[in-house]
């Protein structure tokens, strides 16, 4: 049984180098503020942030919903990919200003989705 | 197509070597994430507990360490262990280092790697480990599968490979409980059971995170039961 497991294992980490397309959505980190603070995006789809951190200090996004944390390094664009996501709300909040920094994903169908 | 590479080259020695050689040690600890967080610095503390119809081992660990640059950290452990008399005394030194391979949703899974030398305490005994860490979401779920190879050698060991397994499928339900399933594979030894994590921000960087699981022994009739308690503090 352990060697079976032990392949399958192994065969699954020979699928995953495979790169997935990513659209993308910028967004910006100053005086503590996230613009935009709400972006909306389409379901079940790979996604790229583009956050540049206009601020002089480092901010940490994090977010649970997301399953992601990254630190964003002043004056430099950070790159966080996200889903495949289903519908509905998954917000982000930077760790060291947790009470501004904050904004939210809105995951909807492609029509409605930011370009 | 550098990591493809290595990938192929490391996933060809696991299959060359992992058939013939499992590890005999206890194979229940902890299954890593393949992330290494900027900044992070982290005091851990690891209990396992493995009760077989001989008797119990008991054996803790703390650590400290924390990452020294974007995609890797460093780890110090002293390792004590209480044997079947009821002795409890220091028996290792650890270190590890984990590597993040690949940005966390770049590729279909995520990579990291892990390197680990341990020498035991009074003793020409030491070990070599290192091997893959790997995880994939699945929507509110995460597969994390651990493979490494040991290699032990020293005068007072007899010098062999093994090689183990470590998965974990977890609900990311709540920050606090995330419950799991845990399978652990070494020699003479499949382990399944459940678990879970959680974690509790204090302040921005100071959170702790924790980890428990109870591992059954399914390959074989006699009792063989592990609990695992992880405690990290993150600052």
């Amino acid at each position: 049984m352990s060697k079976h497991l032990l392949n399958v294992y192994l065969v699954i980490v020979l699928l995953s180098p495979l790169t997935v397309h990513a659209q993308e959505f910028k967004l910006i980190l100053k005086e503590h503020l996230f613009y935009p603070g709400e972006i909306v995006v389409p379901t079940n789809k790979k996604l790229k942030l583009l956050i540049e951190n206009q601020d002089s200090t480092p901010e940490e996004f994090d977010s649970f919903d997301l399953n992601r944390e990254k630190v964003l390094y002043p004056g430099r664009v950070s790159v966080i990919y996200i889903g495949p996501l289903s519908p509905g709300r998954y917000e982000f909040f930077g760790e060291f200003s947790p009470n501004t920094a904050r904004g939210v994903v809105i995951v909807e169908e492609q029509d409605n989705a930011d370009h | 197509m550098k990591l493809t590479v290595l990938q192929l080259a490391c996933v060809g020695s696991l299959l060359a070597i992992s058939p013939a050689v499992k590890a005999d040690g206890i194979v229940v600890d902890k299954v890593y994430h393949p992330y290494v967080m900027p900044f992070e610095r982290e005091f851990e503390w690891r209990l396992v507990s493995h009760q077989t119809d001989s008797g119990n081992i008991l054996a803790q660990r703390v650590g400290l360490g924390g990452a020294f640059n974007d995609t890797m950290s460093l780890e110090g452990y002293v390792v004590g262990e209480r044997d079947d008399n009821g002795d409890f005394g220091l028996s290792a030194y650890e270190l590890e280092l984990r590597w993040q391979l690949v940005e966390q949703g770049r590729l279909w899974a995520d990579w990291g790697a892990l390197f680990e030398l341990e020498k035991q305490h009074d003793q020409d005994a030491y070990e070599f480990t290192t091997g893959f860490l790997w995880e994939k979401e699945f929507g509110k779920t995460s597969l994390t599968m651990n493979a490494f190879l040991v290699y032990e050698w020293g005068a007072d060991i007899e010098n062999e490979w093994e090689s183990e397994y470590r998965a974990q499928y977890r609900y990311r339900y709540r920050s606090e409980f995330q419950p799991a399933l845990e399978v652990y594979v070494g020699e003479d030894f499949v382990g399944v059971g459940p678990g879970f994590i959680g974690l509790h921000r204090f302040s921005p960087q100071r959170q702790l995170k924790w980890e428990a699981g109870f591992i059954t022994e399914i390959s074989q009739s006699e009792k063989n039961h592990s609990f695992r308690l992880a405690l990290e503090f993150e600052f």
